[in-house]
């Protein structure tokens, strides 16, 4: 194992700790929780103390929707299914089934982030939205943001959780 | 007997949070505070339902590594924050007052503590 290394510095020995993965999983629903808020504040906001014109409605949710389905979808796959093709008895080409369910959750949530980008420029700053205003479409950014952070947090202490199961097997 | 004390220190933090929330509530004359002691008393839920669902046959999940173990955190997670994130929403959305944000984000951090710190305890008891 340690010949095959690629990278000169070795894994440092706590990212495979039962205890990193668990706090992992809850850093990852926290940040959930902050990306959700970020956007029903926004949502609130516009709702009660919002000044202008410009509200919040059905198209203002559609990038988190897209990216929520993109983060169940990506966390969803068992991670070892990605490299099954080397194993001999997973069937015909699950590998590529997976790659193909991943690249659309990817898809999903790259497109969620675009969408916000999408909806700040066009709803916002073409309407030459300010202060308050401009905070719905940069909350829905930020929302998306989370979203996709909060998932890398998940896929990378999912990872964790299989060297360590892997180490057990063996 | 040292279980005794822990648990007279306990239910008076149990009581000071609920009083801040409720005081929150009470002295504004507005009731949406209270939605943080909901919050909070449902945050254990997921681990607990998740704990008793995971399989306890399968060798290779051992150890806490169970996908539905991991989703009830992923849940818990999200509801502790929660928690703090909704006074502060309504706070910014002038729903509430600032003071009744902090009092009531302070009596629901209080009122989750007590209840984690009593998990703990009961776990510990059932070992022995």
């Amino acid at each position: 194992m340690s010949t095959e290394r690629l990278f000169r510095f070795p894994k440092p020995q706590w990212l495979n700790s039962t205890n990193t993965r668990t706090g992992g999983i809850y850093l990852a629903g926290a940040l959930f929780a902050v990306a959700l808020f970020t956007f029903i504040d926004a949502a609130t906001f516009s709702k009660t103390k919002n000044g202008s014109d410009i509200h919040i409605n059905f198209v203002d949710w559609i990038p988190g929707i897209f990216s929520f389905l993109g983060m169940i979808v990506i966390n969803s796959i068992d991670k070892t299914r990605l490299s099954a093709d080397s194993f001999s008895y997973s069937g015909d080409n699950v590998q590529w089934k997976a790659r193909v369910v991943l690249f659309m959750g990817f898809a999903a949530m790259a497109g969620g982030l675009a969408g916000s980008v999408t909806v700040l420029v066009l709803k916002y700053i073409v309407a030459e939205a300010e202060g308050p205003t401009l905070w719905l479409g940069v909350a829905n950014v930020a929302a998306n943001a989370l979203i996709m952070l909060s998932s890398a947090i998940l896929w990378i202490s999912q990872n964790m959780e299989d060297d360590y199961t892997y180490n057990v097997a063996l | 007997m040292a279980g005794l004390k822990t648990i007279i220190v306990l239910s008076f933090i149990l009581a000071i949070g609920f009083l801040l929330v409720i005081l929150s509530a009470a002295l504004f004359k507005n009731y949406l505070p209270l939605l943080v002691v909901a919050t909070y008393v449902l945050a254990p839920v997921p681990n607990w339902l998740c704990g008793k669902a995971q399989d306890h046959d399968d060798f290779m999940a051992a150890g806490n590594s169970n996908s539905i173990v991991e989703l009830g955190r992923f849940m818990t997670g999200f509801m502790v924050v929660m928690g703090v994130a909704l006074p502060v929403v309504l706070a910014h959305c002038d729903l509430i007052k600032i003071p009744a944000m902090a009092m009531s984000i302070i009596g629901g951090l209080l009122i989750y503590g007590t209840i984690i710190s009593f998990a703990m305890f009961f776990q510990e008891q059932e070992e022995f």
